[in-house]
């Protein structure tokens, strides 16, 4: 029973979503018209619940997964339909698969929970919570699974469901945005496939474990360099990485607010999950040479994010362009790349994961108030003297997104700064560190023209607006993890320690 | 057979990418058809040159790899429904902004 358990978390999503199709009632097959205004009702509310009691199930298994794995230290391994590891597909999940994915659905929840709450049109359409489920199965199967290929098969379902998510969008620009993260995501697939076949040629196997093994035996493989540039460029797209960002924030911007917090806080972690495998995993050998790549790309997202924040005339693409900047921070402690460093960035990961999704659905509850359904501070500016909890909630958020205490931000960042310093990594330091001062700059210049300068002409705030259950719920878990960062901390050390010795990974996976 | 189907996979991508980078819709729609048969064919000669006996059959020899085959008709089926859903969402941008040239879908360019 035991190793069932990492199957949990990926199965209950999935038949949930299927499920939750039946349950739309009217919805799919009626094909009525969607009128603005309407309330959930029927069909749609009873699907609403399922979808948010599936959610819960899945992440309550998700973290029975990760307590498991981390009293035992050994992680759980599953071999779907009983075939030995490197003929069959397995389902593995360590310490780093669990805490992101419990990371993960914790955020999916509040997703949820904000998507029950929220006035847009576009969670009204029928196939909204089954292909939010869809998308939850895809980030946590492509999390857990220990092949490459099956990662390809997850990693297609999160892109199909993010994609449909967001051209239904209320945004009259949804359709353009998706269909251009739609073209991205299919190239990301194309090089995915390319780096399992090299890999497949070179090593005569896809599964991770295997290839950790086989890889050093034969470092010389001709492909072998092609395949590592191939899941660079794949993950970096996943994780809009600098060069391939300018998809990212469109599409954050133009997705209905519940799923583009979900987009830009744990989605975006799926390249921050490949890159920690492919250093601490696949490409042991090979790893100083990435590891110096994601260094510098990291240092220019950070600038660039920053940059691009300051400069942006909407909320929530300010908080998009943020996402590229603390991506960045990330990829920058993955370069440094020693025990405490690895630590930092899955400390980051993981908080950044709660700030964001909490501060897009604040400037999400923003605009639904707004005259005109946007965030732009053309519109919004002044407006949140009627919505004083709205405001204190995104302060919280914006210090926390500036790593200022008492938030989980200031914990993320100082254990950062504190690994830069004892790795002697000084240059790419004040770079970043530089950098990080404009996350003050963008986020106080947000609050400010919304809560602090007076209102615009015409600009009457509407008396109703989304919920702030989710985002409230996501700040107390912000300001939690600050003043109580113990926890969080040594797991991210034990996940640090555990990922320094891939033997244990290989062991697990292959036996013997 | 091997040679001509590296040339067959080069000449593939070489199409693919070129009418990828085209600026008309249709165009860059087949361009992504293209990609999506080159990576295929890519992928199945990664293991059609261990065996020339075809696999699970009764006949003596190397069999050939059966994997390649498998992870091809998974692609497909993926690659199929990715090709569906981006002529659906061209459909609606095109319709929209009544051109075939992406270079006027700016909507989003601010």
């Amino acid at each position: 029973m035991n190793h069932h358990l990492v199957l949990l978390p990926v199965i209950i999503p999935l038949t949930g979503a299927a499920l939750a199709l039946l349950l739309g009632g009217r919805g799919l097959l009626g094909g009525r018209r969607l009128q603005r205004g309407q309330g959930l009702q029927g069909g749609q509310g009873l699907q609403a619940g399922w979808a948010l009691g599936v959610m819960l199930t899945s992440l309550a298994s998700s973290l029975w997964l990760l307590v498991q794995v981390s009293r035992s230290g050994q992680p759980v391994v599953f071999q779907a339909g009983g075939w030995p590891a490197p003929f069959g597909i397995s389902l593995v999940g360590d310490l780093l698969s669990a805490t992101l994915v419990v990371m993960s659905q914790a955020v999916l929840a509040a997703g949820i929970i904000y998507a029950l709450g929220s006035q847009e049109q576009a969670v009204r359409y029928p196939a909204f919570y089954p292909l939010f489920l869809t998308l939850a199965t895809g980030l946590t199967g492509a999390m857990l699974t220990g092949d490459l290929f099956n990662l390809f098969v997850f990693a297609e379902l999160l892109v199909f469901s993010g994609t449909i998510l967001t051209a239904i969008s209320d945004d009259r620009y949804g359709t353009e945005a998706a269909f251009k993260y739609f073209y991205m995501s299919l190239l990301a697939s194309a090089f995915l496939l390319l780096a399992v076949g090299s890999l497949y040629i070179s090593y005569g196997t896809l599964n991770m474990a295997d290839l950790a093994r086989r890889i050093p035996a034969n470092p010389g493989a001709p492909l072998l360099p092609v395949a590592i540039a191939m899941l660079l460029a794949t993950f970096m797209i996943k994780s809009a990485v600098f060069p391939f960002h300018f998809w990212q924030p469109d599409f954050h911007t133009a997705s209905p607010t519940a799923v583009s917090a979900m987009l830009s806080s744990v989605v975006v972690k799926l390249g921050v999950y490949g890159f920690l495998r492919m250093t601490s995993l696949l490409f042991v050998e090979q790893a100083p040479a990435i590891r110096a790549l994601l260094v510098g790309l990291g240092v220019v997202g950070v600038v660039y994010g920053g940059l691009g924040a300051v400069g942006t005339h909407n909320a929530k693409r300010m908080l998009a362009y943020s996402t590229l900047a603390q991506v960045g921070f990330i990829l920058v402690a993955i370069g440094w790349g020693d025990r405490l460093a690895l630590a930092a960035a899955i400390i980051f990961t993981f908080n950044h994961s709660l700030i964001k999704a909490a501060m897009l659905m604040l400037a999400g509850a923003v605009a639904s108030r707004a005259p005109v359904k946007t965030a732009a501070f053309g519109v919004v500016t002044g407006l949140g003297k009627s919505m004083p909890a709205t405001g204190a909630l995104f302060l919280v958020g914006g210090l926390a997104l500036a790593g200022i205490p008492p938030t989980n931000g200031f914990v993320s960042k100082m254990v950062l700064f504190r690994s830069g310093i004892e790795g002697g990594q000084y240059a790419s330091l004040a770079a970043v560190g530089v950098a990080s001062i404009l996350t003050l700059v963008y986020v106080t210049r947000a609050f400010q023209r919304i809560w602090w300068q007076p209102p615009l002409e015409g600009g009457k705030a509407k008396p109703t607006g989304d919920s702030l259950l989710a985002p409230a719920l996501l700040i107390v878990a912000v300001l939690a993890l600050g003043l109580w960062a113990a926890p969080l901390v040594e797991l991210a050390q034990a996940t640090a320690d555990w990922l320094g010795s891939p033997a244990g990974y290989i062991q697990a996976v292959l036996g013997g | 057979m091997e040679l001509l189907t590296a040339i067959a996979v080069g000449a593939l991508f070489s199409i693919a990418i070129f009418q990828l980078l085209r600026r008309n819709v249709i165009r860059s729609v087949i361009g992504l058809v293209l990609l999506s048969s080159a990576i295929n064919l890519f992928l199945l000669s990664t293991g059609a040159y261990q065996g020339l006996s075809a696999a699970y059959t009764d006949v003596v020899g190397q069999k050939s790899d059966a994997l390649p085959q498998a992870l091809i008709l998974t692609a497909i089926v993926i690659s199929m429904g990715g090709i569906a859903l981006v002529l659906s969402m061209l459909y609606i941008v095109s319709a929209r902004y009544r051109t075939s040239d992406l270079d006027e879908v700016k909507g989003l360019r601010h």
